[in-house]
């Protein structure tokens, strides 16, 4: 499966890539919104997985972009940080399929995860 | 104009060196940061009971005697700890002692400027350096708001309940905040030995005082009533108003007595606190006291009374319609509102 990771923090995004390459995944790396915003134009990953605030462009964004592209639905994880409730129904409402608040253990996300691989091969 | 020439070449000569020297720094920067990430994720997935690998400081022997590199990675593992739960956090830990950061979290905390002082503290907290509480223990009382902060919250990290300890020797006034960040993080803990509170209760700081009784209130603590009921005397109105609070969550069989008797010396905050008391505890025994403060002046004290009347009373609304000008001003508007409160 490829999932597309958008994180502004490079640690957090060393660790997801780690954790779910060892899961057998593909990953797509994104530093900031725009880039996230870029990559899911020019290709279609079967999950995103991102934060909600970064750089030039929100994770509500990217949420919003995916929503415009159409085509088949891409899962959607989210991670916010405590005390983001309200951001998250936002995100929920935008089309969000799931979230994971931080401090979280990247073999939780791992499993969250499995969750949609069968949804990403199946549509 | 030769003079303006070479304050101008000056000037553009300063420009490109700082310039030069910001890239450089920037470059450094990103450098170390990819070092720092590969350094962190190497042993980030490690098993709880595996050992880091012996090649990590050999690897970085240069770097780590670098001062900024060094701060760069404390940095970074507060923060990965910050976003990481689990086993993955005490392997952060693990590679902090390895790398023996604490030696230099310890220098920040003996720094003489405050601002690098609770630096350090935090990322002793953060941490779980234990080993140093006693050192950061002095640091409690201290003059500057930040690093007395910093060393009672790391305390509270470190220790939970026991880690207040330091509210016998406060001085300093503990803030409105800093009480909610400590009921926050011992939210989950039930202490086994609470006999402290009733000391803090008795403290000179005022704002210990206040804080024991949040705490007293919070851990249901009933055998610290006597010591509460003293404390509706403190010259404080924080401690009354928060005493009040306690004994409203804990009703002993003679609290009605002491606060009637108690009301009418009190201003109209304690006054309508004491009136909310009543009509959750009260009986039709407290009647012709409540009937008494409709006479008050302030409608405020009227309105709060009549509620209190209409919930104890079996009668309920009618039976003070029944005593009052239900259709003159204020009455009118307090019947309204009760009767929506009933409604609702």
């Amino acid at each position: 499966m490829t999932i597309l990771v958008a994180e502004d923090e490079m640690m957090m995004l060393k660790t997801i890539e780690l954790r779910l390459k060892k899961d057998g995944h593909t990953i797509i790396l994104c530093q900031d919104g725009r880039e996230a915003i870029k990559k899911i134009e020019e290709l279609t990953p079967d999950l995103i997985i991102t934060d909600i605030m970064m750089p030039y462009a929100s994770g509500l964004e990217i949420i919003g972009a995916v929503k415009m592209k159409g085509g088949r639905k891409i899962p959607i994880i989210v991670l916010s940080a405590m005390g983001q409730e309200n951001v998250v129904l936002e995100a929920f409402q935008l089309g969000a399929d799931d979230y994971i608040t931080k401090p979280f253990s990247p073999n939780e996300l791992s499993v969250r995860v499995k969750r949609y691989i069968p949804e990403a091969i199946q549509m | 104009m030769v003079v303006f020439l070479i304050l101008f070449t000056a000037l553009f000569a300063i420009i490109l060196a700082y310039t030069f020297y910001k890239r450089r720094v920037a470059r450094h920067k990103k450098i170390w940061q990819e070092k720092i990430t590969n350094l962190i994720s190497e042993i980030i997935f490690l098993n709880e009971d595996e050992p880091l690998p012996a090649t990590l400081i050999p690897d970085n022997k240069k770097l780590l005697l670098k001062r900024g590199f060094r701060h760069d990675i404390i940095d970074e593992l507060i923060h990965a700890k910050k976003n990481l739960s689990g086993s993955f956090t005490i392997n952060l830990i693990k590679l902090y002692e390895l790398l023996k950061l604490d030696q230099d979290s310890v220098k920040k905390l003996n720094h003489p400027k405050w601002h690098i002082k609770s630096k350090g503290i935090h990322e002793l907290s953060s941490m779980k350096q234990i080993k140093y509480a006693k050192e950061i223990f002095r640091l409690t009382n201290n003059e500057n708001d930040f690093v007395r902060n910093e060393a009672q919250s790391a305390l509270v990290s470190f220790y939970g309940f026991s880690g207040l300890r330091f509210l016998n020797v406060a001085t300093y006034p503990i803030s409105e905040w800093q009480q909610i960040l400590f009921l926050n993080k011992l939210n989950n803990v039930q202490p086994k030995e609470l006999q402290a509170i009733g000391k803090w209760l008795q403290s000179p700081n005022e704002s210990v005082v206040v804080f024991s009784l949040k705490l007293a209130t919070n851990y249901n603590c009933y055998q610290f009533y006597g010591a509460v009921i003293e404390c509706l005397h403190h010259s404080s109105l924080q401690v009354k108003i928060n005493a009040l609070e306690y004994l409203k969550k804990m009703p002993g069989e003679d609290l009605h007595d002491h606060i009637m008797g108690y009301y009418g010396g009190e201003n109209k905050t304690l006054k309508l606190l004491i009136l909310d008391i009543l009509k959750d505890t009260g009986s039709e025994k407290e009647l012709n006291f409540l009937l008494k403060q409709l006479h008050n002046s302030d409608d405020g004290i009227k309105a709060a009374a009549a509620q209190t009347i209409s919930s104890l009373h079996p009668l309920g609304p009618s039976f003070l319609q029944s005593q009052l000008f239900a259709e003159e001003y204020p009455w009118n508007e307090i019947f309204l509102q009760i009767e929506n409160d009933h409604a609702a």
